[in-house]
């Protein structure tokens, strides 16, 4: 006969009711784990998932992810012409928030070369890429788009042709794709009243400055702040060139800054997302501490609540493995059983998280081993506690 | 006042079941010592029923938490069933499987486990002995019967009345059908009636099954019938007519 079961069975309500509390713990901890890999999942997941042997960004600059760069759009033109470079293409990016499927939302708009250029949606699932110059995206689906829904940005309307799946920025928001010179419109052109506000504003300083209104109309194009730069060139290079000489090359000629793609991962690992991870890792030790705490504390209490049965059960000759039997089945019952239901809470809620959640199986395992070896080590203490208890303590009262 | 002498001769002591010589008990040390058994020495034959009496504080407890092996005395000799087992120290035999093997006990607080019911009380007692399990809590059963408890063999202890949780308990010791069966005060939460019975009961398992009984017990009426009754009174064994003697003198 089993007596852990028994004696969980007279308050099976409140065995479950600790299981879940001890369980919701748990999730926190793994959901705590997943945010801690989402962070840097994110943050380099377009790197990851842009298809280029080459950053060019701004000279000096750790662009376009870490820092700021901006680049003439021209510029890739000279960067293909460069010995080695099989293709060079423009490559823009940006965060905004804007009214998107009925509700404000924070996104990333890239713009790409969408005839054949590199740096464009890598995996779509559903629909076709963008095929046209103008007025077509591919949207991530956590925007809440569908095939064929249109989407006003700025002074246009874009129709959705296609759906990609977990396409992220750095921050975690999701991707919006668009041709480079829609891009470009949608980030300088706020909308037609503010354009037209900014518009007449300057027609207004330059005559005021002396010029006729027909050199006005000239030379507004040239006022409007450059629409003719791009945030880096993605470089595809020959079979076979030499990765430093190309970029040395670019760098020298070019008088701008390259980074492979590992080395513009290892900028934003150790620029923009390390006080995050070194936050969220502080959080997650916190969070193991404190669940290890409390889980030791119940384990405890669950032996303390029993040494009178204990203390009875040696009055009648039972000998020490049945009591350790009783105290250890119990606790590992509870910590195997919280951490099934921390499991089952985090699969059912992780696709519907705000942020993306990255579960390592590594370290959902690393996590059990660690609350296993923790509920282990105080029902050890109990169980010391249970021998150590006279049996004439059942005598007393 | 005279110590009570041992009732059976040295040719007589292999009859004995329980055998105690010079048993002393002392809590404490120093100033503060107390010493709760003094040179206490009896014999008891299988069977028998022996009843002790005495004051509160005067080491009825402490005596029988001594030869049912939960106490460790501090000197003396202990030998049941014919082997020494305390000796001036324990003789190094496994105390707590000698005691499921050999002695029952029925405390005052009856010590349930309170998430077995009445039927798996007494069926643990029989596994934790070897018993497997669905023998165990067929004999269970039985013993209810006997009881007069079966219709009660689900309940949890928590339900179950005070005279029938000690019934439960008399169920356990005679579980693994001892051959003595220790007592502290069984009858102390009951009423007469039901005192009587549990009183009746021990007699019929001590005839029935040559069970030694040795019960402490407050209420003089209760001890009818019984073989032996021993007074104590400071820690000395005092035999009943000495006790008539030294509050006459
Ligand atoms: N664990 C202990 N530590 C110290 N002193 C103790 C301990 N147990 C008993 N004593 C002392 O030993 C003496 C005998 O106690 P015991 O419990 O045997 O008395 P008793 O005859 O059973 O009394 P009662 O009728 O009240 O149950 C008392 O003076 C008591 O205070
Ligand atoms: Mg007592």
């Amino acid at each position: 006969m089993d007596l852990a079961i028994k004696d969980v069975q007279r308050h099976v309500g409140k065995f479950i009711a600790t299981i879940i509390g001890v369980g919701l713990l748990m999730s926190i901890v793994l959901i705590m784990n997943g945010i801690y890999q989402g962070n840097t999942s994110d943050g380099v997941w377009l790197i990851d998932n842009t298809a280029t042997d080459l950053w060019v960004v701004e000279n000096g600059r750790g662009g376009p992810f870490n820092e700021q760069s901006r680049i003439a759009e021209e510029s890739w033109r000279s960067v293909a012409a460069i010995s080695g470079v099989a293709k060079a293409s423009p490559f823009i990016s940006y965060t905004v928030q804007r009214r998107v499927a009925m509700r404000e939302q924070q996104f990333a708009i890239i713009g790409y070369d969408v005839f054949g250029g590199l740096g464009g949606p890598g995996r779509i699932v559903a629909g076709r890429p963008i095929a046209q110059a103008h007025y077509e995206a591919v949207a991530d689906m956590k925007l809440g788009l569908r095939l064929g829904d249109t989407l006003h940005l700025g002074v246009h309307d874009y129709t959705v042709v296609g759906l990609t799946r977990k396409a992220v920025d750095a921050g975690g928001n999701p991707l919006l794709y668009l041709s480079l010179h829609d891009a470009q419109e949608v980030l300088y052109d706020q909308d037609n009243r503010a354009r037209e506000r900014s518009r007449s504003a300057e027609t207004e300083r330059l005559i005021r400055s002396g010029y006729s209104s027909a050199e006005t109309q000239r030379l507004l194009p040239l006022l409007s702040d450059g629409s003719g730069t791009v945030n880096a060139v993605l470089v595809k290079l020959r079979p076979g060139a030499s990765i430093p000489r190309v970029a040395a090359d670019i760098e020298r000629w070019l008088y701008l800054s390259v980074y492979t793609s590992r080395q513009e991962r290892n900028l934003m690992l150790e620029g923009r997302l390390r006080k995050m991870a070194a936050i969220l890792g502080l959080f997650r030790a916190l969070l193991v501490i404190v669940s290890l705490v409390i889980i030791a504390l119940l384990i405890y209490v669950l032996t303390v609540e029993k040494i009178k049965a204990i203390a009875t059960l040696k009055l009648i000759g039972a000998s020490n493995g049945i009591i350790v039997r009783l105290i250890l089945e119990q606790s590992i019952v509870l910590t195997v059983s919280s951490f099934l239901f921390a499991w089952v809470v985090v699969q059912l809620t992780y696709d519907h998280f705000p942020r993306t959640l990255v579960l390592l199986p590594h370290e959902t395992l690393a996590s059990f081993v660690v609350f296993f070896i923790g509920g282990m080590a105080s029902s050890l203490v109990g169980i010391v506690h249970a021998l150590r208890t006279p049996p004439s303590l059942a005598l007393g009262g | 006042m005279h110590c009570a002498r041992p009732l059976h001769s040295h040719s007589e002591a292999d009859m004995s079941i329980v055998q105690v010589e010079g048993l002393r008990k002392v809590f404490g040390q120093g100033e503060l010592a107390v010493e709760a058994l003094r040179e206490v020495s009896f014999s008891v034959e299988p069977g028998e029923l022996m009843a002790l009496l005495g004051p509160s504080g005067s080491g009825k407890s402490t005596l029988l938490l001594c030869i049912s092996l939960i106490q460790e005395p501090s000197s003396g000799r202990i030998t049941m069933n014919g082997r020494k087992i305390y000796d001036n120290g324990w003789t190094g035999i496994d105390v707590r499987r000698f005691r499921r093997e050999n002695i029952g006990f029925i405390f005052q607080a009856h010590n349930l486990i309170p998430f077995l019911n009445a039927r798996d009380n007494i069926a643990i007692a029989m596994e934790i002995n070897g018993v497997h399990w669905k023998a165990a809590r067929k004999r269970a059963l039985e013993l209810l019967d006997y009881l007069d408890l079966s219709n009660r063999s689900s309940a949890l202890p928590a339900i179950l009345s005070g005279g029938e949780q000690q019934r439960v308990a008399i169920g356990r010791a005679l579980a693994n059908s001892p051959s003595i069966i220790f007592a502290d005060e069984p009858t102390a939460s009951l009423d007469t009636v039901r005192g009587t019975k549990v009183m009746e009961l021990l007699k019929r398992i001590a005839r029935e099954q040559q069970t030694a009984v040795i019960t402490v017990t407050h209420d003089i009426r209760m001890i009818e019938g019984f073989d032996t009754i021993y007074h104590i009174v400071d820690g000395r064994l005092v035999v009943d007519d000495a006790v008539a003697e030294s509050t006459t003198a």
